[in-house]
């Protein structure tokens, strides 16, 4: 099983920074999103697979809030790092996939709250148009220093919550394959099932919608039988 | 004066940091105006006065989708450039905050993400490694993305005010309907593929895919707590219909 050292720590913060202000303040290529924040996790603490199939779940869970305007969504980048690390390291098992899946949907959460926290900063940031259209060199900076902040904030969710994560999903009972794997087994394809249906209602509603999903699972069902 | 090359590549630059300073009072205005400042300085050099009101025109609320801001930054930098009435200007902008915003959530947020990310699950579920996966997603999405956001820059100059019919071409719409629906039959295929990848022992395969269909017809029934809580009944009772003895 790997370890967290003071080394991959330190990284992981960084890359925490990285996702974190990816995903709205610059450059947006995505890198903030679950499947690519949770391998990268992974990867830090020895185990990118795992880590892609914590984001690969909450990638499927995060299909149902896009970010439209002033919404509030859940900030899927440092949470799936963090999600993703600790799965790495937890030594796999369905119940740790659950309880990875779990952290990391909570902590996009608590993400979303610092986000708009950011928000309320940014509004005293540029709110006054006029001492800026004066100086625009202070626009500047202040773009810069806003997008710095953000990438401050990804780090610091990072940094609280890494090790946190990594402790609690080792104590997890049955967290190694052990007593309650079919629980766990259910209760993830219950939030998959789920989160697939509410997504589809909401990337193309009504029956169609429906036809297309089971189209998709049926055509599934035939490739895993032929294989 | 003539704009360069350099300057909208500036500015291009810029449109990735447009949203840097979104808030809640003038959403991304800031991102905009910041976008904008190359050229604007270009435009207005040697008049400080007409640099300051440009930049008080375009420091007022906006919002649209972060990849079109680029179209606004072009046709609102071809106004100033053309010196339009300020008030034009401002109804412009109105008009454009909006209609960016609606065009770039559907084409891009609802189709063109989704469709990468379900095919980087998808093969992964079929046994791609996970970087490799991982660079499924990232590459033909941001190929896309930024040949988006500099297209927009170039369509927006050339057109100024006649980008209203760029946004609005029907091609967009159908393209962005076609994909929503290919990326739902995606969704169905990743699903029962995620669900087989989730070995954990115990529980049967077609159990697991049974509580998946029925948490997945809820969902896209009654989105929400209702369909959770209905798909967990009827995921309960596939469960335990299908469990031995």
């Amino acid at each position: 099983m790997p370890e967290l050292d003071a080394w991959t720590y330190l990284v992981a913060v960084l890359c925490g920074g990285l996702v974190g202000v990816d995903a709205v303040s610059w450059p947006q290529v995505m890198i903030s999103r679950p499947l690519v924040a949770a391998t990268l996790g992974g990867f830090l603490l020895g185990d990118p697979g795992a880590g892609l199939l914590v984001g690969a779940v909450l990638e499927l869970l995060g299909l149902r809030h896009p970010p439209f305007g002033a919404a509030r969504y859940p900030d899927t980048g440092p949470a799936a790092l963090v999600a993703g690390a600790a799965f790495a390291v937890s030594g796999g098992g369905v119940t740790s996939l659950a309880v990875a899946v779990s952290t990391g949907w909570l902590l996009g959460w608590v993400g979303a709250h610092t986000v708009h926290l950011l928000r309320g900063l940014n509004g005293r940031l540029v709110g006054q148009p006029a001492p800026l259209s004066v100086a625009p060199g202070r626009l500047e900076r202040r773009q810069r220093l806003a997008v710095g902040l953000d990438f401050a904030r990804g780090a610091l969710l990072t940094a609280a919550f890494l090790v946190p994560a990594a402790l609690v999903i080792r104590v997890v009972p049955g967290s190694a394959g052990g007593p309650a794997p079919s629980v766990a087994a259910a209760v993830l394809a219950a939030v998959v099932g789920g989160a697939a249906g509410a997504a589809a209602g909401g990337l193309f509603g009504g029956r169609r919608g429906w036809l297309l999903l089971a189209a998709g699972g049926l055509a599934s069902v035939v490739a895993l039988v032929l294989a | 004066m003539r704009l360069a090359r350099k300057d909208f590549a500036r500015a291009l630059a810029r449109t990735f940091a447009a949203q840097g300073t979104w808030n809640y009072g003038s959403y991304m205005a800031g991102g905009l105006a910041f976008s904008l400042l190359p050229l604007l300085e270009r435009i207005h050099a040697g008049d400080p006065v007409g640099l300051r009101q440009a930049m008080d025109r375009h420091l007022r609320p906006f919002n649209a989708h972060p990849y079109l801001m680029p179209l606004a930054v072009g046709a609102l930098a071809r106004l100033e450039f053309e010196g339009e009435d300020p008030e034009r200007i401002e109804r412009f902008r109105t008009a454009l905050s909006s209609s960016l915003g609606a065009v770039g959530d559907r084409l891009v947020w609802q189709a063109w993400r989704p469709f990468w990310l379900l095919v980087s699950v998808l093969a992964y579920s079929l046994g791609l490694g996970p970087w490799a996966a991982v660079l499924l997603f990232l590459f033909p999405y941001n190929a896309g993305h930024v040949v988006l956001r500099a297209w927009g820059l170039r369509r927006g100059w050339e057109e100024g005010l006649g980008v209203g019919r760029t946004i609005s071409a029907p091609w967009i719409r159908r393209t962005a309907r076609l994909l929503a629906g290919v990326d739902v039959v995606l969704l169905g295929a990743v699903t029962v593929a995620l669900v087989a990848k989730l070995q954990g022992g115990g529980l049967p395969l077609a159990a697991r895919a049974l509580v998946a269909a029925a948490m997945a017809a809820s969902g896209i029934a009654w989105p929400g707590v209702v369909g959770a809580v209905t798909g967990a009944l009827a995921a309960l009772a596939g469960v335990v219909a299908w469990l031995p003895g």
